[in-house]
C-alpha cells in the first residue's frame, strides 16, 4: 500500500513545550520566570558573571572558528548555543569538587580562573599549557582547578569520574564529581557501566548528559528508543532530572540540589535539553544531515538571549553594559591570541615525557635517536 | 620460611599492600566474600572490609575502568580479571586510560594500579580460559608487564607491582596457582621491575622464556644436557616490559645460540620482539637463527591444546638440537 506524501512538519524546539515533557525552566524564552522552578538565590554580580562568561564563550568560539577557516588553528569544536550547561553546572559546584570536561566546555575553566592565553596556548599546540601541546584543539583540562582533561573517546571518562567519586568516599574527602557528556556517549558500554556501579555504590558523582540533538550526524531518535535519556536512570536505581539546558538559572538549580544530595545520596543524571547550534566539527557540514528550519526553531531560544532578558528584568543589565561587555570580550580575545600564537611549540623529544614516571630503556633508545636524526639536519627531503 | 603455593604468595602480598598500604584496594568479580574463583583473595574481605576489598558487577569495563578513576584520585587498586580471555572488554580503559593519562595529561594526572591477569593454558579451559594476551599490551608504552612463574616471584613482583607509579599488568600462571610450591621470604620486600632471573647457567645455547611455559623449558634443558651435553642458559624475563636487555644481550654474546619459548602464539608475539632486539645489538655473535618455539595462530583448543598447543620439553628440545646442529 503506498503511502500518502505528506509534507515535513515544521520543527518545533521541545523547549517551547517543557512542561508538558518534564523538562524543567526557571526562565522563559523572553528571560521572564515561568514559575516552574524558582531562581536560584545567586547574588547579582555571581548572575553578571555567569552571563559575563556565556558571552565570553560565544565571542570565543566565534574566533576560534574563524582561526580555524583561516588556518591558524589546525581544528575545531563549537560550542554556540551550548554556552548556558557547563557555565552554570560549573558556578553550581564548589571549587574543591572535580569536573570531567567534555569538548565543548571552555567556560569551566575561565570560571575556575585559567587565563585565556592558557587556552589560545591550547588551541594552538603550543608547549607552555598544561598537556603540553600534546592534544587536539579543545581537549583541555588543568589540574591546579581540578578539571581533568577529557580522554578524547567520547564517554570513556563517566566511569572514570565515578570510579574518583568513589575514590573520594573511600578516602573520606568530601567533595563531588561532576561528568559532562553528549547524548551520543549514553549508547557507549561506558555509560551502562558507570550508571550500574553508581546505582549500586552510590558515589557522590553527578552524570550531566549534555543532550544537544545531535551526534555528528545522529539524531537522538536514531540514539535511543527511549523518550528521554534522563529515564535510562530508572533503569540503574540513579535519580535523574530533565532540565532546560538553555536556561542557565534551571541548570544552576538542578545541578546545585544534584550536588546537594551527593554526599548523602549519591549520584544523579542530569538531562539537560539544548540544541548545538553549529557544525560537529570544523571537519562537518551539517546541511548533509539536517534542515536550516530545525536551527531557525531554536534560535529564539539562545541562552544569551534568554539571560541577558532575565538580568534586565531584574534590572541588573543595560545596553551600555552589553555593548561595553562584547568590546572586552574582543579585546581580551585579541591579547590571549598574540601572546598564545607567539609562544613556542614543543620540541620533538618531548613527546617521550610522560610516557612512563621514568623512561624504560626502550623509550630512552628511541629518544636518543630521534635527537640523533635531529642533529644531522632534514637531508633531502 | 613457609613453604607457600603461588596463590597462597599472592594472597600473602596483597594482605601485605592492604595492611601497609590504606590508599590500596582489591575489586573484581567474586573477589569478596567468594574470595576469588580461583581463592587468591581468600578471607582478604574479612580482614579488611568490603570497602577495601570490593565484589563489584560483571563488567569487565567497568572494573577496570572505575579502577582508572579510583587510581586518579590516588588510590592504588588492584584489580582482578578472573580469566586473562575477558580483559579484551577493558582494553581501552587499560591502553587508551590507565597507560595514557600520565601522557595526555602533561603528566598532571597518573593511574597508578595493577591489573591481575590470570593467564596461560594447562588447565583444560578452552580457548577462553587459557589465553596468553601479554603480547596486546607490549605495543604502546604507559604499561608495565610482569610474568611472576615462582611463589616467591609471585609475592615480590606482585608487591612491586602495587609499588610502581605506572599502570602494570600482572600475567600470572594459573597452572601454578596450586601445582608449584616454594619457599617464600615474606619480608614485605619487593623486587625490581625489569630484572631477569638466570634460573640455569649454560655456555651453549640461550633460552629466553617467561611465565608458567618457563618450568617446562627449563626440563628441555636439562634434557639436553642429560641426553646431549648441551649446556642451556635459561632465563626467565620475570618482566617484559621493560625486559632485561643487559642479561640477554650479555647471554647471547656469551652462547651464540637463541631459542624463544613462549605459550603465546607466534606471530608478533614477545619472541619477535626478543628476536628484533637480538638481531639489533648482537647480529655479530650469533652463530645460528634464533628459534622461536610458541603456540600456533590458532585458538587453545580444549581436548588437545594443552598437549599440542602449548609448547611442550620435546618441542623445546627439538628446536634447542636445531640450532646447535644449524649448518649455513
Amino acid at each position: 500500500m503506498a503511502s500518502q506524501p505528506h509534507p515535513a512538519p515544521t520543527p518545533r524546539c521541545p523547549l517551547a513545550d517543557a512542561r508538558a515533557l518534564g523538562i524543567h525552566q526557571v526562565i522563559g524564552a523572553d528571560g521572564l520566570p515561568t514559575g516552574d522552578l524558582p531562581a536560584p538565590d545567586l547574588p547579582a554580580h555571581a548572575l553578571r558573571r555567569l552571563y559575563e562568561t556565556m558571552v565570553l564563550v560565544r565571542a570565543l568560539d566565534e574566533r576560534g572558528w574563524t582561526l580555524q577557516r583561516s588556518g591558524r588553528v589546525e581544528f575545531w569544536i563549537p560550542s554556540r548555543g551550548l554556552e548556558a550547561v557547563h557555565n552554570a553546572a560549573t558556578l553550581a559546584l564548589d571549587d574543591e569538587d572535580w569536573i570531567f570536561l567534555g569538548y565543548r566546555h571552555p567556560g569551566t575553566l575561565l570560571l575556575r580562573g585559567v587565563p585565556l592565553t592558557q587556552l589560545f596556548a591550547q588551541f594552538f599546540g603550543r608547549y607552555d599549557e598544561p598537556c603540553k601541546g600534546r592534544r587536539l584543539p579543545t581537549l583541555m583540562g588543568d589540574r591546579r582547578v581540578n578539571v581533568v582533561p577529557m580522554t578524547t573517546q567520547v564517554g570513556s571518562y563517566i566511569p572514570h569520574a565515578c570510579g574518583a567519586a568513589w575514590a573520594a568516599r573511600i578516602k573520606g574527602d568530601r567533595r563531588r564529581f561532576l561528568a559532562m557528556f553528549g547524548d551520543g556517549a549514553t549508547s557507549r558500554g561506558e555509560f551502562h557501566s558507570a550508571m550500574n556501579f553508581a546505582g549500586v555504590y552510590k558515589p557522590p558523582v553527578l552524570f550531566l548528559c549534555e543532550n544537544n540533538g545531535w551526534a555528528v550526524s545522529t539524531p537522538t531518535s536514531v540514539q535511543t528508543a527511549t523518550a528521554t535519556f534522563a529515564e535510562k536512570g530508572n533503569a540503574y536505581g540513579v535519580r535523574n532530572v530533565r532540565v532546560d539546558g538553555n536556561d542557565p538559572l534551571a541548570v544552576y538549580a538542578v545541578v546545585r540540589d544534584a550536588h546537594q544530595r551527593a554526599l548523602d545520596e549519591g549520584p544523579t543524571l542530569i538531562e539537560a535539553v539544548t540544541y548545538r547550534m553549529g557544525f560537529h566539527t570544523s571537519s562537518d557540514n551539517p546541511d548533509r544531515y539536517r534542515g536550516s528550519d530545525e536551527v531557525a526553531a531554536w534560535e529564539p531560544w539562545d541562552p544569551l538571549t534568554r539571560m541577558r532578558g532575565y538580568l534586565e528584568h531584574r534590572g541588573l543589565w543595560s545596553a551600555a553594559q552589553e555593548t561595553a561587555l562584547w568590546a572586552r570580550c574582543k579585546s581580551e580575545l585579541q591579547s590571549a591570541i598574540e601572546a598564545a600564537e607567539a609562544m613556542a611549540l614543543p620540541p620533538p623529544e618531548s613527546m617521550f615525557d610522560d610516557t612512563f614516571a621514568e623512561p624504560t630503556w626502550m623509550l630512552a633508545e628511541q629518544r636518543a635517536a630521534l635527537l640523533d636524526d635531529l642533529a644531522q639536519g632534514p637531508g633531502d627531503a | 620460611m613457609p613453604e607457600l603455593t603461588v596463590l597462597e604468595s599472592l594472597n600473602a602480598a596483597m594482605a601485605h599492600a592492604l595492611e601497609t598500604d590504606p590508599d590500596v584496594v582489591l575489586m573484581g568479580q567474586d573477589v569478596g566474600k567468594a574470595g576469588g574463583i580461583f581463592r587468591t583473595s581468600q578471607s582478604l574481605q574479612e580482614r579488611f572490609g568490603a570497602t577495601r576489598v570490593i565484589d563489584t558487577p560483571l563488567d569487565e569495563k567497568g572494573i577496570v575502568a572505575h579502577a582508572v578513576g579510583m587510581a586518579l584520585y590516588g588510590l592504588k587498586p588492584i584489580v582482578e580479571i578472573q580469566f586473562s580471555g575477558f580483559i579484551h572488554d577493558a582494553f581501552e580503559h587499560i591502553h587508551f586510560c590507565a597507560a595514557r593519562y600520565r601522557w595526555a595529561t602533561g603528566g598532571q594526572y597518573h593511574c597508578p594500579m595493577v591489573i591481575r591477569a590470570p593467564s596461560f593454558g594447562g588447565i583444560k579451559g578452552g580457548f577462553w580460559h587459557s589465553q596468553s594476551v601479554e603480547a596486546y599490551f607490549v605495543h604502546h608504552g604507559g604499561i608495565k608487564i610482569v610474568a611472576p612463574s615462582t611463589p616467591q616471584d609471585a609475592y615480590a613482583l606482585t608487591l612491586a607491582a602495587v609499588r610502581d607509579p605506572d599502570p602494570v599488568l600482572v600475567v600470572e600462571p594459573v597452572p601454578l596457582y596450586r601445582g608449584m610450591r616454594g619457599e617464600v621470604t615474606l619480608d614485605g620486600q619487593d623486587a625490581a621491575l625489569g630484572q631477569a632471573e638466570v634460573v640455569r647457567p649454560g655456555s651453549d645455547l640461550t633460552l629466553l622464556t617467561y611465565g608458567a611455559i618457563r618450568h617446562v623449558a627449563a626440563r628441555a634443558a636439562e634434557q639436553a644436557a642429560a641426553q646431549d651435553g648441551t649446556e642451556v642458559e635459561v632465563i626467565d624475563l620475570r618482566c617484559l616490559i621493560p625486559f632485561d636487555v643487559e642479561t640477554v644481550i650479555a647471554s647471547v654474546k656469551k652462547t651464540g645460540r637463541v631459542v624463544v619459548v613462549h605459550e603465546a602464539p607466534l606471530s608478533l608475539g614477545f619472541g619477535a620482539e626478543l628476536v628484533a632486539v637480538i638481531q639489533d645489538k648482537a647480529f655479530g655473535w650469533l652463530h645460528t637463527p634464533i628459534e622461536r618455539v610458541a603456540a600456533p595462530d590458532v585458538p587453545y583448543h580444549f581436548s588437545i591444546g594443552d598437549e599440542h598447543y602449548r609448547p611442550g620439553a620435546h618441542r623445546i628440545l627439538a628446536a634447542i638440537r636445531r640450532s646447535m646442529r644449524f649448518e649455513f
